[in-house]
């Protein structure tokens, strides 16, 4: 059996949080003698899996069940607190569309902007341009500022950067509804078209018939913890039947 | 107890060998955004935001050259200082908010956070470098041409600046994420810091028991030596030199020390 592009090995992540929350040096100073206490909000724990290269996962889980954070985790903006995260790959985190534009710039300059961050080389992102825009379907608006654009005009942007930019394995957070009937369905197709390509992605939704359609298999995290772990539709019919139920 | 990555997110905190040419497309980008954002993208924004000094200089000039009406020098040794403290105070500033005022592409994109804080003085600098072709016309004009050699040590002193200045940045700005106040600290101290650095006055006219203890406060060596080596034509001793170097390497490795140590976990304070 091949070795996994990512492997997740024990990982446990928490937060401390104080009932006093000091954040500036007065704060600090005012607050030298009166002690406080730290609760403790394990995110995750002893979170254990593997992806292999050219396979969808998808994550599903109730609010609060760690999902952002394991994403975040795998992406190297959070460290993890035990465990290891080994990704033998290179990731394009899609954790929020349109992060980062800067709304004085035209949208050439922020895909410019947006591109680099990414990860694209900047003669890449140019001769790109073209079908950025195109994808996007923004051409006649190449040049006019983006705080003049709609939310849906950034996020069509958003997407057609990030599909661009992705490198061996793209990760996406809850970003799979955009736009209007036909852009979701051009955005699905790109996407489809990734797969073929063998890329790898790892999607997190609370939308079943996502993660149905999308992924191959799925993990269904509840208290930081894998509760659950198999094919797509399984998990899906397990994530329902879990939102029917009380939390407890 | 890490992410492993292809990328190795430990490798990423600090600059890594080979770092600024691996990543210069997105330096460059993140430069040329701050300069477009901040002058609107014009030649004339750009002069405007130059005013700001240049006024500070007439102001001051009108003042203090009746003053120090003695010094033949006094309105290009002001002019050398201001500029310089500029950068200092510009740089500085915009250093230690670095990671705060990028904090979304900290959470939500992985961008090595060194390269968020050296980026962030890019418009400081270009001004210095305008700046310096300013001061050079300026000297020429006023028939104190500077020396080759008085250049290259002035070249040398700007890049002593640009180290304790990054070295700030880097400490600052991770220090800033724990400590959201720090920034108005820090704007206490350049105001008193512009007294101590002998930028509106020569030095010499406080007791030299004195001067020491200035010497300490990075941006006196800097603008005391910048102006001997373009205004008065003549070099500093190496001893005053290497303690110039000591100076700016201590500021640059304590502060990748503190950014090493705080940086991995910066966007979890965001």
């Amino acid at each position: 059996m091949a070795t996994p592009i990512i492997e997740v090995d024990a990982v446990s992540k928490e937060f401390w949080i104080p009932s006093v929350r000091r954040e500036t040096i007065r704060e600090h100073l005012l607050g030298l003698f009166q002690s406080r206490r730290f609760d403790r909000l394990q995110v995750l724990n002893g979170v254990s899996f593997g992806v292999e290269r050219g396979e969808a996962l998808g994550i599903m889980g109730r609010n609060g069940s760690g999902k952002s954070t394991l994403l975040k985790l795998l992406s190297g903006v959070y460290l993890p607190d035990g465990g290891q995260v080994r990704a033998h790959a290179a990731i394009t985190p899609l954790l929020e569309l349109g992060v980062g534009w800067n709304p004085e710039l035209d949208a050439i300059d922020n895909i410019l902007l947006i591109g680099s961050v990414m990860g694209l080389a900047l003669k890449d992102i140019r001769r790109d341009l073209d079908e950025i825009l195109a994808f996007a379907e923004l051409e006649r608006f190449a040049n006019l500022k983006l705080k003049h654009y709609s939310s849906g005009m950034s996020e069509r942007l958003g997407y057609a950067v990030a599909f661009k930019a992705v490198r061996d394995v793209l990760v996406l957070d809850e970003i799979f509804a955009v736009g209007d009937a036909g852009f979701k369905a051009k955005c699905e197709r790109r996407y489809l078209e990734l797969r073929a390509l063998g890329h790898t992605a790892i999607i997190v939704s609370h939308d079943p018939r996502i993660i149905a359609t999308f992924c191959d298999r799925a993990l269904l995290l509840d208290g930081g913890r894998v509760v659950f772990e198999g094919p797509a539709c399984e998990v899906t019919n397990r994530y329902v039947s879990t939102l029917t139920q009380p939390e407890g | 107890m890490t992410v492993v990555a292809e990328v190795d997110v430990a490798a990423e905190v600090a600059p890594p060998p080979g770092g600024m040419i691996r990543h210069a497309g997105l330096i460059w980008t993140l430069i040329r955004t701050d300069f477009k954002t901040r002058y609107h993208g014009t030649l004339g924004g750009f002069v405007w935001a130059l005013l700001k000094p240049m006024s500070m200089f007439l102001v001051l000039m009108g003042v203090f050259s009746f003053l120090f009406a003695s010094n033949p020098t006094y309105k290009l040794d002001l002019i050398v200082g201001l500029f310089l403290w500029d950068f200092f105070a510009e740089g500085t500033k915009s250093g230690l908010i670095a990671l705060q005022a990028k904090g979304f592409l900290l959470t939500k994109a992985r961008v090595p956070p060194w390269i968020l804080v050296v980026t962030s003085i890019g418009n400081a600098l270009i001004t210095l470098v305008v700046f310096t072709l300013v001061i050079v016309i300026f000297l020429v004009a006023t028939n104190h041409a500077p020396t080759l050699e008085g250049l290259i040590a002035f070249a040398g002193y700007c890049l002593a600046l640009v180290a304790v200045v990054v070295g700030f940045a880097l400490g600052s700005s991770v220090l800033f994420l724990r400590y959201r106040d720090l920034n108005q600290v820090w704007e206490v101290a350049l105001q008193a810091g512009f007294f101590i650095a002998p930028v509106i006055y020569p030095l010499g006219i406080l007791p030299e028991r004195f001067h020491f203890y200035l010497y300490i406060w990075p941006p006196t060596p800097v603008i005391e030596f910048s102006r001997a080596a373009l205004v008065a034509g003549m070099l500093p001793s190496l001893r005053g030199e290497a303690y110039l170097l000591l100076d700016a390497l201590c500021c640059l490795v304590v502060g990748a020390i503190i950014f090493n140590r705080l940086s991995p976990r910066a966007a979890e304070y965001v």
